[in-house]
């Protein structure tokens, strides 16, 4: 088992490897192939560990190397393979499959098609890392690894030059890929130093071995290292403030926005409070607990309502994924950990079949993302039609498929723990994803053909790489109903992620499940007789509303972007120009010059001294003496 | 090979010599084989290393001057192994990846002098022997920079010269009066250190004494606010000159705190701690700010040195294990990434004869092999793990939190701040359109160049995944003088400083010092 558990890592890592030896080489087609086969590999490996831990219950641990080792300090290379890290390690080795064989469709004209995979691979190797390890410093290196790779591959195209805001609002990739890594950055110091409360408060920072330590901590430090982490936490899962980044990492190219930035880096923050259960689940920390359950619903909220006004087709995606990522947070600061994960694995499979969906009208539409341009791509993209169309049934959250389950047991959490306002954010979420989802199926795909007339000629995308897609819209439709077999098989893991819901919510939960199902159904139905139809009662482009306040306020991202660059970003070029200039040259330097010339100027002075006329220099040496034998006289009195 | 750390100084001091009948156009092959020899010994000083002793070995010692209590003293111990080491790998690196060709001869003899002073700092025991390779040092790097330098290279070498000397004369006077107080209390003269540690001071000589060598050594460091000698230095160095520079002259600085200020003055040390780390955190704040204004690459890069020695020196005065040692191996690391970063500006350099970020853009897709290194030591400069860089601002960080858990979040920006300058000078340079005619027909890099790089970069990765033969020692050394400060302190204060950052919360003694000396 314990080789398994290597070939499930290292697999990604030699196919990175393999494709970096290729990477400064022309287009080379088995490059994609062997790097996609080696994740099918990890998959496969991954899929064997699940099975096995279902059958015999037994938790795998391997410590492959010491690492750093300096006083107490000892961490080395550890990995767990447990109920949750073998969930992630399947749903992430699963999703990385597809998405692989899908980019050498998608990829296939790029002159950079080895490197690209080279970076792919080494992203799935990180994230392997990140959800294996066994200790808070492993983790981290995954965490900063996935945190390089997503750099790389945003900023993938890396020669396109900056446009101004208006033009396009992520500038460029180049720029997009540092607002990321930047952002991500802030929130790692926040994790940094709940590694290091954790590590001076318990002595270890092996997961099990802190864990047993909770209950020892005081209140401060417990809440502490909660906060600390759970900052961490924000800055991958883009949760509000440090949200920005995600939207403009739809600048890379889409495979990378389905894998990454949809299905499994952006969990990862999801995946840190769910493996740091223990610690939240802990009574003194309710507080923290309840915040991240209050931040995650008014993420949600937030996210989608600017996903309503969005024109651009990735980045609707990516709003919706940011406010998916807000309803796992609820669940879990709301203490449904198990939940939070199982809408996590179900969410990465619609959400990167939606991405994918999106790539293929992408490449259709020579990377044309403006739904205003589209319309009626159905006659020519049947396929693509329906998987996205799927996708998003799945997201807006209809039964039977994946979101339904997941999404309704958040909900009812909600309900549940009697937070009757996040219940009712939450649900008045789900109406705006419904509608939000299928605003983007039906400007695309339905209503008026407006892409003919601007001369655009779509057309779908390869067999083999909608073939690819195929088992993840299997999945977006079974996996919620494995949903009560999961639950078991989580519950092994201990007691803090077991989650029931009271016998009342128990009664009421069918009334709940119907309302949201019915709010769901009339967004749908709203978004339908608005922008589906054609002829007379055909969506016409509504210049006069969008110059409204409430439009103008959505579509700028509520001006959080401008105002992080007019408070931020500006001031912080300002401040450090003038420190530069105006402290380090004038002040510092100057002093230090000052001091020299003193000297210089003074010796220059005193020079003159130096006649060479011998009576000058006998007035010189009275002075002397007269000075001395004041001072002798000065201190003789004084001292 | 008993005196094999004399050998180490003065065979690179004889080879240079001899270097003056070396022809003109074998001087280069000359000087790299001479560099590669002395680094082969030093690979052979690290494997004939007892790992498990944490004291000084290989000890030489010569009275020279026996009235006066001074001797030809050298010895070797976990801490400044690593640090020669490096000193012979950079200086040999520096060498082979070399561009220049004006004067060749003098350059390659300059370097063998300094490699010499650079060993006899890192080796010396005897003070006096110290200072003098201290002293002596300057001298090849005033010559290198102010012949082979830019338009203001003469302003430059003197304010680098006149600086650094200013501050060594003080510890000059601290040296002496060391010896003069041991003196008093023994009635022999005597200048060497390991006598000098055995000496128990009171607090205010400490102070004073502490004062006096910490001028010597923060602007070697350099420590804001001296710190103003060194983009200067650097703007007009040649890429060698920059290369030593930041890789080794700098940790003169800071070793000279770990073998002179923490073992003989515990207790100011301690005291010192608060007014250290607020300057260290300038360091670090100030500085990568101001190396984001830079508008030229090397100045980047010679700015974020200092903000780098921020977090060095942070970790020198953690009084833990944990710190002093991430400070320690973050010596080595920035030797290595900034040394590198250095040679990878000069190598553009060369090509274009500018540093100026706006000349440049779009470079990746020209110089594909160059951008890629770039970026590794960028990364590891920004403190990626499994780099060279994580390792030791970890640790210091870490190390740190137990003394000051809100100075370690200021200085813990410079993970956030690093990657600000950095990323911008990689954009800037290396990414968006190629746009200036200029770089459309730049070569990527020659054999020589990629050559002496590579081992940088496997360097980079080796010690960023796999830390520990060097981290072991320097642990064991670094354990052995904090159990040392900790039975020399004479003040509670620095005692249960010393074993407040040693523990843990719980207030259970961790073993370094329980089990220590």
């Amino acid at each position: 088992m314990e080789n398994l558990v290597y070939i499930a890592l290292f697999a990604p890592f030699a196919g990175s490897l393999f494709a970096s030896l290729f990477g400064m080489k022309e287009r080379e087609i088995f490059v994609g192939v062997v790097a996609s086969i080696l994740i099918f590999i990890s998959f496969l490996a991954s899929a064997l560990l699940a099975a096995n831990l279902y059958m015999t219950g037994e938790v795998i641990h391997v410590r492959m190397m010491d690492w750093i080792a300096v006083g107490d300090f000892n961490v080395g290379f550890g990995f767990v393979v447990d109920h949750i890290s073998v969930t992630m390690m399947s749903v992430v080795t699963l999703v990385s499959t597809v998405v692989h064989i899908y980019a050498i469709g998608y990829m296939d004209h790029d002159r950079s098609f080895n490197r690209f995979f080279s970076y792919l691979s080494a992203f799935v190797f990180s994230m392997m890392i990140l959800v294996m390890s066994d200790n808070f410093l492993g983790l981290f290196i995954g965490w900063e690894g996935v945190g390089v790779c997503s750099w790389l591959l945003v900023g993938f195209w890396y020669h396109k030059e900056d446009k101004p805001k208006e033009e396009n609002p992520s500038i460029s990739p180049s720029w997009a890929a540092n607002e990321a890594f930047i952002m991500n950055r802030i929130a790692d110091l926040g994790m940094l130093i709940g590694i290091f409360i954790l590590y001076w408060n318990t002595g270890s920072l092996r997961y099990d071995e802190v864990f047993a330590q909770l209950p020892y901590l005081s209140e401060t430090v417990l809440a502490g290292a909660a906060i600390a982490l759970f900052i961490g936490a924000m800055g991958k899962s883009a949760q509000f403030p440090l949200h920005t980044w995600l939207t403009d990492a739809m600048e890379g190219p889409t495979p990378v926005s389905a894998l990454i930035h949809a299905a499994t880096m952006v969990t990862a923050g999801v995946f840190l409070v769910v493996r740091s259960n223990p610690l939240y689940a802990m009574p003194e920390v309710s507080g923290v607990s309840m915040f991240i359950a209050s931040l995650g619903t008014f993420v949600a909220f937030y996210a989608a309502s600017m996903a309503l006004v969005e024109r651009d087709l990735k980045r609707i995606i990516a709003y919706s994924t940011l406010s998916q990522l807000g309803y796992m947070f609820a669940a879990a600061g709301l203490g449904a950990y198990w939940i939070a994960l199982f809408h996590l694995a179900a969410h990465a499979f619609f959400k990167a079949l939606l991405f994918l969906g999106g790539g293929n009208v992408m490449h259709a539409m020579n990377d044309e993302l403006d739904l205003f341009k589209m319309g009626n791509l159905k006659k020519e993209m049947r396929a693509t039609w329906l998987y996205m169309g799927f996708a998003s049934i799945a997201l807006a959250g209809l039964p039977p498929l994946a979101g339904f389950w997941s999404k309704d047991a958040i909900i009812e959490t909600a309900f549940n723990e009697q937070t009757y306002i996040l219940w009712f954010m939450l649900v008045v979420t789900a109406g705006m994803t419904a509608f939000y989802s299928f605003r983007q199926v039906f400007l695309s795909f339905h209503g008026e053909d407006r892409h003919t007339p601007l001369g655009f000629h779509p057309h779908e995308m390869y067999t083999f790489a909608l073939v690819a897609m195929f088992p993840l819209a299997v999945l977006a439709l079974i996996t919620g109903w494995f949903m009560s077999a999961y639950k078991v098989f989580i519950y092994h893991i201990g007691e803090s992620v077991q989650y029931e819901m009271s016998e009342h919510t128990h009664h009421l939960a069918i009334y709940l499940g119907l309302l949201v199902i019915f709010i769901v159904l009339a967004s749908i139905a709203y978004a339908y007789m608005k922008y589906a139809r054609t002829g007379d009662k055909a969506w016409k482009r509504d210049e006069a509303k969008e110059q409204g306040f409430f439009y103008k306020l959505l579509k700028n991202q509520y001006y959080v972007p401008k105002f992080y660059e007019e408070f931020i970003t500006k001031p912080y070029s300002m401040i450090s120009e003038k420190f530069w200039t105006g402290v380090d040259l004038k002040i510092v330097d100057a002093t230090v010059d000052n001091i020299a010339k003193f000297f210089y100027t003074t010796g220059d002075k005193t020079r003159s001294m130096q006649t060479g006329n011998l009576s000058n220099y006998l007035n010189w040496m009275a002075v002397g003496g007269v000075i001395l034998l004041a001072v002798a006289a000065v201190s003789a009195i004084f001292m | 090979m008993e005196n094999i750390l004399s050998i180490l100084v003065f065979f690179p001091a004889v080879a240079g010599l001899l270097g003056f009948v070396v022809t003109k156009e074998s001087i280069r092959a000359y000087g790299i084989a001479v560099t590669l020899v002395v680094f082969l010994l030093t690979l052979w000083l690290w494997f004939s290393f007892d790992m498990n002793n944490p004291g000084i070995q290989f000890v030489e010692m010569i009275p020279l001057i026996p009235d006066f209590g001074i001797s030809y003293y050298l010895g070797a111990d976990g801490i400044s192994l690593f640090i020669i080491v490096m000193t012979a790998l950079m200086t040999l690196i520096g060498m082979a990846s070399m561009g220049e060709t004006k004067n060749i001869k003098n350059m390659i003899i300059s370097l063998l002098f300094l490699e010499m002073t650079m060993i006899g700092v890192f080796v010396a025991l005897d003070a006096i022997i110290f200072y003098l390779f201290w002293e002596l040092s300057l001298v090849p790097m005033l010559y290198i920079i102010g012949a082979w330098g830019g338009p203001l290279r003469v302003y430059a070498s003197i304010k680098f010269f006149l600086y650094t000397f200013t501050g060594s004369l003080l510890m000059l006077v601290g040296m002496l009066f060391m010896a003069y107080i041991y003196h008093n209390l023994t009635g022999v003269w005597s200048f060497a250190v390991t006598d000098w540690y055995a000496l128990v001071l009171p607090v205010d000589y400490q102070i004073w004494l502490f004062a006096a060598f910490f001028i010597g050594f923060a602007i070697k460091v350099p420590m804001f606010p001296f710190h103003t000698w060194i983009p200067y230095a650097h703007g007009q160095a040649p890429t060698i000159g920059s290369v030593i520079l930041a890789a080794i002259l700098l940790k003169m600085g800071t070793y000279g705190f770990v073998r002179f200020s923490l073992p003989l003055f515990p207790d100011a040390s301690v005291m010192a701690i608060t007014p250290i780390a607020v300057l260290s955190l300038i360091m670090v704040v100030y500085t990568a700010m101001i190396a984001y204004a830079q508008k030229d690459m090397k100045q980047v890069i010679a700015y974020s040195s200092v903000s780098h020695m921020g977090i060095i020196m942070l970790g020198l005065f953690a009084m833990n294990a944990e710190g002093l040692g991430g400070s320690i191996f973050q010596m080595l690391s920035h030797g290595i990434v900034s040394g590198a970063l250095f040679m990878l500006v000069g190598m553009i350099y060369d090509r274009r004869h500018t540093k100026l970020l706006s000349e440049f853009g779009g470079l990746a897709s020209v110089m594909p092999k160059f951008a890629i290194i770039f970026g590794v030591m960028l990364m590891a400069s920004v403190g990626l793990p499994l780099t060279i860089g994580f390792v030791g601002e970890f640790l210091v960080l870490l190390g740190f939190y137990k003394v000051s858990p809100m100075i370690t979040i200021i200085a813990g920006t410079s993970i956030i701040l690093g990657a600000v300058y950095m990323l911008r000078v990689m954009k800037l340079a290396f990414f968006g359109p190629l746009n200036n005619e200029a770089n459309q027909k730049l070569k990527d890099l020659n054999a020589r160049e990629t050559w002496s790089l590579v081992p940088l970069v496997a360097i980079v990765i080796w010690l960023g995944v796999y830390p520990k033969p060097v981290l072991e020692p320097i642990n064991n050394s670094v354990n052995a003088l904090l159990a040392f400060m900790d039975e020399k302190a004479i003040t509670k204060e620095a005692k249960d400083m010393i074993h407040v950052s040693n523990s843990f919360e719980s207030g259970r003694p961790t073993l370094s010092i329980a089990g220590g000396k």
